[in-house]
């Protein structure tokens, strides 16, 4: 039976939640548009249509001639992209450009990046989802002036009705008598009944409008999570029981991997978010994911699922799950498998003591973290002896950092790309006009990832995120790199404040 | 007829003079409405636009020229005016202004209204996916209220001359067809496409809305032709659109692009009123002002014949390779639009096809819409101040 508690985790997550994670809607990149390394950042305009608005930082010393963006949405039958657009220089900073992107239907952008200069040009993508996530309140000076406007035209629109009746037809000069001054009173009785019916006509055209668009907010489809003994270990069941993707008339379209995974699905302990872990469930069918259970330490858990769509679209699933007294054994269902205790042993506001004796470094200098500033998401590994520790990739990327608010209201997955799914930006590259059959582009994508080379060792130790923190508050993030075989995780919390206000 | 009574001597200028607030409304209402026709033909061809679009401008200035020249006139009527103007003006909230002016400043007021309405929606649910939202309507009843004013202040101007100067009949007759620009672009998909012209609604729409304000022109314009004359501008301000509009270059600047269009898209070619504004007039003139009802009858009557048999053919001609030229300027479509046979195709005929008995139900609407028409035209006769 299903309890409450995951009911009231997902209504939660209704309104928090933006795709790809669960509330930061903002997408950071980081990459090379050619011989140009950028980062990217697009704000989320929470509404579609809507303008979000990017900004392109260089972060090579180049002569830029100009910075090219272009929101494509993909579509077998488009005649021809629109010109992109020319981000303008940031004044007072040199390597800064900004622009704004209309995004006009949900879904998944491709974003195309274009950096031309001295070295030629340059372009990348980047994936951008569009969804809406939130409706604006009206604020109330806003409200309040309305209002009196509204009052003043209404008022004002009887008061002509008696003018036009009363006087417009005289002779000038001459005066109403009572007969047409009490037939200007019935037209302006008359003119306030119909006024009335318009108005509430009004408001209800204005709530159907609302909760057409309130219905319409993007919620990732429900998931239910449930664990069951099986031998002597304990295996974690996702299911997608949402009806868009159970109904034979799914609006969705086929799931592709992300570095060789279906799921990437994330166990974080409720509250004092110190068991974590980093599993990869094996599909049953196209509804049921299923993965062996690591010994975390009983009690609730938050289940997050992130997955990509062929369409590009990557989400995040949200559920909860009651974990009961450890199994005795696990027997790892993918190699790619991780998790901590979180016990905290070792661990200090910026060092956190891995598995094989190494120590993982936090170079957050000292300033606070504050919202919406890029934070300095940039660590070190050291081993025992103090060398940089050689780092091999860990399912193809340096290092995989999550973060998740002690709420729930946040939980992000990030790479040195940024938030972006590397696999969404694969079906940008490789799709093409014959992809609008079902499962072809998944195909080839699959293909593609087996036949990849992993990237290089990463020599210096470090791996770094490029981010900004959506919302104040207490947060904890882990950080997991692979070294000798081994996937070590780092765990550190933080707390992050509010933007000052803006100076007078 | 009370459009007939002799006017007063006083204040009734014997020549025509079109006083400068007067000049300004006609203006303003005509700025408005070519920025309309205008930022529609934007919407349809580069897709994106800003708050400072030359087509938004040029409504704005519509809101700002009637909005300060009739607030200007207010207070200058109400404190320093001479007796005659002050006596040709009616009371409102204390001040005096003539009737037109107040509603140009309602309307003004409405489109102000509008704005921080309009930009809080598009931050709430969107940028316009609809253009019908209630914000919108807001906008287009500040427009509709300066164009009945800007006619509202000739039509007082004309019934309190002597003379019956032409040139005030023939600006009213004027304001009138910028009423019917507004018919035709809100009932851009209903009675807007010449595709649409073999369905029943096409009629049933035409009827409700064409009658009415051209039979008001034939009753409240001293023009001996009004409704011809309210017809042909009306199709001469769409003509003058469309031929100005396909010389500017433009480019879609909003994906998805299924159209690749090079120029702006104008409107759709106007609805053929210039018989029906001839068939209205002389059965105005036949039939005397004293059997409104009886007046309706036929005019309803003939509206739903002439207009019938002249769009139904006159559609079928503009569907036809003749007409796809800068002359006519159809089959010119979005960039959003993926352009198929349908263009070239009646739409609706077996949902909604035309029948006896539609036509029967578009004749039964027109006679009311006639009717309206009259009552509306005798008020405008009357209308003095």
């Amino acid at each position: 039976m299903k309890s409450p508690a995951p009911r009231l985790a997902a209504l939660a997550g209704i309104v928090l939640v933006a795709s790809g994670h669960v509330g930061s809607p903002d997408t950071y990149f980081e990459g090379a548009a050619g011989p140009y390394p950028v980062r990217v950042i697009v704000r989320s305009p929470g509404v579609v249509p809507g303008l979000a608005q990017i900004t392109v930082r260089l972060l090579a010393a180049h002569t830029v001639r100009r910075v090219l963006v272009l929101p494509v949405y993909w579509d077998p039958r488009t005649a021809a992209p629109p010109p992109p657009d020319v981000a303008d220089p940031v004044p007072g900073d040199a390597t800064l450009y900004s622009a704004a992107l209309w995004l006009m239907t949900g879904g998944s952008y491709s974003v195309q990046v274009t950096v031309e200069g001295e070295a030629g040009a340059g372009t990348t993508l980047v994936p951008v989802m569009a969804v809406a996530t939130q409706r604006l309140e009206l604020a109330t000076p806003l409200g309040v002036a309305l209002l009196g406007l509204g009052a003043f035209l209404v008022l004002g629109a009887l008061s002509l009705v008696g003018a036009a009746v009363r006087e417009s037809g005289l002779e000038p000069g001459a005066t109403p008598d009572r007969r047409r001054t009490r037939r200007a009173r019935i037209a302006m009785g008359v003119s306030t009944a119909v006024v009335a019916g318009a108005l509430l006509g009004g408001r209800a055209w204005w709530n159907a409008v609302d909760a057409a668009y309130r219905s319409g907010l993007y919620r990732p489809p429900d998931a239910t999570a449930t664990v069951r003994m099986q031998g002597e270990g304990r295996v974690l069941r996702v299911a997608i029981d949402d009806t868009s993707w159970t109904s034979s008339r799914r609006q969705w379209t086929p799931l592709v991997p992300d570095h060789g995974h279906l799921m990437h699905l994330f166990l974080v302990r409720d509250s004092s978010l110190d068991g974590f872990a980093h599993l990869h469930p094996l599909p049953l069918d196209s509804t049921t994911f299923e993965a062996a259970l690591p010994p975390l330490a009983a009690g609730r858990y938050r289940v997050y699922a992130d997955i990509v769509h062929e369409s590009g679209f990557a989400q995040t699933l949200v559920a909860s799950v009651e974990l009961g007294t450890p199994a005795s054994t696990w027997r790892l269902s993918d190699p790619d498998d991780a998790w901590t205790s979180g016990t905290g042993k070792g661990e200090t506001r910026n060092v956190s003591d891995l598995a094989d004796g190494s120590a993982m470094v936090w170079e957050r200098g000292d300033a606070p973290l504050v919202v919406d500033r890029d934070a300095p998401l940039r660590f070190a590994v050291r081993t025992a002896d103090g060398k940089p520790a050689v780092l091999e990739p860990y399912m193809g990327m340096a290092g995989h950092a999550m973060i998740a608010r002690q709420d729930g209201e946040v939980f992000v997955h990030l790479h040195p790309a940024g938030t972006i799914s590397l696999a969404a930006l694969e079906t940008f590259v490789l799709r093409q006009p014959g992809d609008t059959v079902r499962g072809a582009l998944g195909k080839r994508l699959r293909a593609m990832q087996t036949g990849m080379r992993e990237p290089g060792a990463v020599g210096s130790g470090v791996v770094s995120f490029p981010y900004a923190f959506p919302k104040p508050g207490q947060y904890r993030i882990w950080v997991q790199v692979k070294r000798a075989g081994r996937i070590l995780t780092g765990a550190f919390s933080t707390e992050v404040d509010a933007a000052p206000p803006p100076a007078p | 007829m009370t459009a007939a009574a002799i006017p007063s001597d006083r204040a009734t200028p014997r020549v025509a003079i079109l006083p400068w607030y007067v000049a300004a409304t006609l203006v303003a209402a005509t700025s408005a409405k070519v920025g309309i026709i205008w930022d529609i033909s934007w919407h349809r061809s580069i897709g994106r636009d800003t708050f400072w679009t030359p087509a938004h401008m040029a409504i704005y200035l519509g809101g700002v020229l009637a909005g300060t020249a009739c607030g200007w006139l207010a207070l200058r009527t109400t404190f320093a005016a001479s007796g005659q103007d002050r006596d040709a003006s009616v009371r409102f909230w204390g001040f005096r202004a003539p009737l037109g002016a107040w509603v140009c400043v309602w309307g003004a007021l409405a489109m102000i209204t509008s704005g921080p309405f309009d930009n809080w929606w598009h931050n709430a649910y969107g940028l316009d996916v609809k253009v019908l939202s209630p914000p919108h309507v807001i906008l287009a009843l500040g427009l509709w209220a300066i164009q009945l004013g800007a006619l509202f202040l000739v039509l007082s101007l004309q019934n309190r001359t002597v003379a019956t100067p032409r040139l005030y009949g023939v600006l009213a007759a004027y304001m009138i067809a910028i009423l019917l620009q507004n018919v035709a672009t809100i009932g851009i998909e209903q009675i807007g496409f010449a595709n649409l012209a073999h369905n029943a609604l096409y009629y049933l729409v035409a009827a409700g809305a064409v009658p009415l304000l051209l039979v008001a022109a034939g009753r409240g314009v001293r023009l001996r032709w009004s409704a011809t004359v309210a017809a042909a501008a009306y199709m001469a301000f769409s003509l003058v659109m469309i031929w100005v509009l396909q010389l500017f270059p433009a480019t879609p600047k909003l994906a998805p692009v299924f159209n690749p269009v090079r120029h702006m898209v104008p409107p759709p070619f106007p609805l053929l009123l210039v018989p029906v504004g001839l068939a209205i007039d002389l059965v105005m003139q036949r039939v005397g002002p004293e059997r409104d009802w009886r007046l309706s009858a036929l005019l309803g009557a003939a509206f739903v014949a002439v207009f019938f048999v002249t769009q139904w053919f006159f559609a079928e001609f503009l569907l036809t390779p003749y007409a796809r030229n800068f002359l006519f300027g159809v089959d010119q479509w979005d960039y959003s639009s993926r352009v198929g046979p349908w263009r070239y195709r009646f739409w609706r005929i077996d949902t909604n096809p035309v029948t006896p008995r539609s036509l029967l139900l578009a004749a039964l609407v027109a006679v009311v819409s006639a009717r309206v028409g009259l009552w509306w035209g005798n008020w405008m006769a009357r209308l003095r101040r």
